[in-house]
């Protein structure tokens, strides 16, 4: 049992660099693969509502904008998103991508309502 | 001039202008050793890199709500700060940076007054555990009660510690030995193991990590300060940051030659030896964990005690060969 | 002269709120009353009104740090439920996830007992590295915590060649490290003085009050459900299982520090022997009636589910039981005849994961320290009725407590 083992460590890390990331003026890179938040093609949609039922924080809601056409809009409550991603996986036609999305602070819970048209 | 001379010597240095800002410098160069060991960064954006960070600490809790508990003794309770942070600023006065002659015997320099500023030194533990006795808190009390138990363990061997320089500069006056120690700085050598000692022992009485056992932060919450907040916290606050610059001079002064030549020279001198010491702690607070009461006395009992009789005997032969 | 201390619910050295009232004699600890219930968040019927799929998300959130621990358990007795075999590719990934997670898990707990022993450069120093862990799983997963990678059959998404080059070249990274912290943490006079003979569980009192994971591995026990009960693909994995003969709290780190050493040398393998293939298979919505029991080797212990379905596509009951749930009675035990500096350091070794273990609400009245059972219409309106009427009349509390 020595005393002070690791003092040479210490003292070499007065040189070193910090391992601290000075955020928020520098930001860290986000990999590939990030799940952020999701983004709606209404061109794709098809109105199966598979997105609707899976999502387990009931955060979509698919509204049909037109009687004649299959044309819908989506409404996307982003306070409630959890970020999971289920909604990509779910979609049969490949309407969902997740973008990079993560600093979404705001003072009103309802500014975070998105609506895809 | 004789007049402004004790004035500028009160107020500013090194009185309480001198302590409030070096105080805060010396608490941001400890923080910024001790999270650089870590591989971090400290204090960054109050001030350039940091540096008004402790100030700005003392200005926050200034201006926070101050809240005395219902069953608590109200005027010892306000009391106590104040007489802390008077026993620690009246401590820096007899550190002998200028306005003394070693010729003659003033009110701030004269035999026994490294007697008087380790007693003073004393006093902010007692006020810890009346602080603590006060609070009437479950967790203040045992806190109180540890730095007592503390105190029966690091007092002696700093005493003891201290007192082997003065034996062999012949003196119990710090000018003196200062003097003594400036003129034959070879002799500082032999000083060693009881400053390694005093060191150790002025860790445990700054209450700083593996010593702050007093107000544990995980096991006790706050320890003896608890149920401080507000004006009376920042007081506290400042009063660790002055012992620590008092208690680094007074270490300086007796082991390692002073301050002498003058006040120019005195002044970048006490600078450089203080943050020395200063590295020093800040090193031991990182390097190790805290450790458990009962250890700490047997640690300062089985190894510090008897390293300063040690320190002692040498001193002692010392100087008997050097009359001969 | 016997006292009563309550350490708790808020205290400094629990990261969660939990009541321990300590009976105390001086500095000597003479009895514990745990009380549970301050974290109770109702997970077991938030499942019964949520689909399979849903769940798989709600599970996942019980913790935070043992996430995927719960996740896979539910999965495997959801996957028994329906009769589907997951994909092989998808298990090796499954299984890669879990072992980064219990290396996570690890490293933040031992910057955790350094924090609660005072120090803090331990603490640093564990947390700096374990970011490396998590940039692996963000870059695996698209998150930092809550990987939600697994779905019924298998996991949701694949790792290439070059995610798998970069989990191979951390992998020398953490194990030096590793070691390192082996060589500190044995080895510095002031930490070793505060781990050793702390907390002491003999054998026979650990396999009698029904410990687990590290905990009851510290104590001489090789009892690990990976080895036991094996699950996955652990059946062919080659691993050794960490004991350590010490029975205090110095065990508890020896043991954790050497499953994390073993998990560097399990990822390695499964990097290495990926085999090619899909890596789920497709999973129906409906469940026929059954119900499944499945154990799950978390970081902290064992943890079992058990799913009863009932032919919808929603469960009928979930029971979750967590590995911290079965250390508590340990615990009590541990902390008889310890001083109160080990308060933190005895409680942080069994690493708690209080939120895992909460699933009901105890009442008890003030006076009386009765119990009773109550509906949530009469809790509703017994706490409408606190807050405005009772509130109002001031009620002394005596010191000490």
């Amino acid at each position: 049992m020595k005393v002070a083992a690791f003092l040479p460590e210490l003292y070499r890390h007065l040189f070193k660099k910090p391992a601290t990331v000075k955020y928020p003026f520098e930001k860290l890179e986000v990999p590939k693969g990030f799940r952020g938040t999701p983004v709606f093609d209404p061109s794709k949609c098809i109105g199966c509502m598979i997105c609707v039922k899976d999502c387990p924080a009931e955060a979509i809601e698919i509204i049909r904008i037109s009687e004649t056409e299959k044309k819908f809009k989506m409404i996307l409550h982003n306070d409630r998103c959890i970020h999971c991603a289920q909604c990509e996986e779910s979609c049969p036609t490949k309407t969902y991508i997740m973008n990079t999305e993560f600093e979404l602070a705001v003072f009103d819970r309802h500014n975070l309502k998105i609506e895809y048209k | 001039m004789a007049t402004i001379k004790p004035i500028l010597y009160f107020l500013v240095y090194p009185g309480l202008m001198f302590l409030f800002v070096y105080s805060t410098f010396v608490e941001w160069v400890d923080r910024k050793l001790y999270a650089r060991m870590q591989n971090r960064i400290g204090p960054l954006h109050t001030g350039r890199s940091g540096i008004l960070q402790p100030v700005a600490d003392i200005l926050k809790l200034l201006g926070k709500e101050d809240i005395v508990p219902e069953k608590a003794d109200k005027f010892m309770f306000s009391a106590l700060p104040v007489i802390a942070l008077t026993a620690v600023c009246t401590a820096a006065l007899y550190l002998p940076v200028w306005h003394y002659d070693v010729a003659r015997i003033t009110y701030n320099s004269f035999p026994g007054d490294l007697i008087v500023l380790a007693f003073l030194l004393t006093l902010p533990t007692i006020i810890y555990f009346l602080a603590g006795w006060h609070s009437t808190n479950f967790f203040s009390t045992i806190g109180g009660v540890r730095v007592l138990t503390m105190l029966f363990g690091y007092e002696v061997p700093l005493y003891l510690a201290i007192l082997s320089p003065a034996v062999l500069a012949d003196s119990w006056r710090l000018a003196e030995i200062q003097k003594f120690y400036s003129q034959h700085p070879l002799l500082i050598l032999p000083n060693l193991i009881g400053f390694a000692v005093a060191v150790v022992a002025l860790q445990a009485k700054l209450e700083r990590v593996p010593f702050d056992i007093p107000h544990a932060e995980t096991e006790l919450v706050g320890g003896t300060l608890t149920e401080y907040s507000g004006k009376k916290l920042a007081f506290f606050r400042l009063m660790a940051d002055i012992e620590m610059v008092v208690g680094s001079g007074f270490l300086a002064a007796v082991f390692l030659g002073g301050f002498t030549g003058g006040l120019w020279i005195g002044f970048v001198k006490f600078i450089i030896l203080t943050l020395f010491i200063v590295f020093i702690l800040a090193t031991i607070r990182t390097v190790c964990s805290r450790i458990r009461i009962d250890q700490m006395v047997v640690f300062s009992w089985r190894y510090l005690a008897p390293l300063a009789v040690l320190q002692l005997l040498i001193a002692i032969i010392l100087k008997g060969s050097m009359k001969v | 002269m016997e006292f009563t201390v309550p350490i708790g619910p808020q205290h400094p050295a629990l990261k969660e709120p939990i009541s321990l009232r300590m009976t105390l004699e001086g500095e000597v600890i003479k009895g514990v009353d745990i009380k549970l219930g301050y974290n109770h968040r109702g997970m077991e019927k938030l499942a019964e009104d949520r689909s399979y799929i849903q769940n798989l998300y709600l599970t996942e959130r019980i913790c935070g740090i043992c996430s995927f621990s719960h996740t896979t358990c539910f999965a495997q007795g959801v996957e028994t439920l329906m009769e589907i075999e997951p994909a092989r590719r998808g298990l090796f990934i499954r299984t890669l996830v879990c072992e980064l997670e219990r290396v996570h898990s690890h490293l933040l707990w031992l910057g955790v007992a350094g924090h609660e022993a005072g120090f803090d450069t331990f603490f640093m120093y564990t947390w700096r590295d374990r970011e490396i862990v998590m940039d692996l799983l963000e870059m695996i997963s698209g998150n930092r915590v809550h990987y939600a990678m697994n779905t019924f059959g298998g996991v949701r998404r694949d790792i290439d060649e070059l995610q798998r080059k970069k989990i191979a070249d951390s992998l020398d990274t953490l194990t030096k490290r590793t070691e390192y912290y082996l060589k500190i943490g044995s080895s510095e006079p002031t930490f070793v003085a505060r781990l050793a003979g702390v907390g002491p569980l003999p054998k026979q009192m650990a396999l009698d009050l029904c410990a687990v994971g590290p905990t009851l591995r510290a104590s001489g026990v090789p009892s690990d459900i990976r080895r036991d009960d094996p699950y996955g693909i652990y059946a062919e994995i080659p691993f050794e299982v960490c004991t350590s003969d010490l029975c205090d709290v110095l065990g508890r780190v020896v043991v954790r520090i050497n499953e994390v050493l073993q998990s560097y040398k399990i990822i390695d393998w499964l990097v290495k022997n990926l085999p090619d293939g899909p890596v789920k298979v497709k999973a129906p919505r409906k469940v026929k009636p059954n119900e499944a029991v499945s154990r799950y080797e978390a970081p902290r212990g064992e943890n079992i589910h058990y799913i009863k379905s009932n032919g919808s596509d929603k469960p009928e009951r979930l029971k979750v039981r967590a590995p911290t749930l079965a250390n508590y009675p340990a615990t009590v035990e541990m902390l008889k005849g310890q001083f109160i500096a080990d308060i933190p350091l005895v409680f942080a070794a069994i690493d708690p994961c209080i939120c895992c273990a909460e699933r009901m609400v105890e009442l008890r009245d003030q006076g009386s320290e009765q119990t009773r059972i109550v509906s949530f219409a009469d809790l509703r309106r017994l706490a409408a009725q606190y807050y405005s009427v009772d509130r109002l009349q001031h009620k002394e509390v005596e010191w000490p407590l």
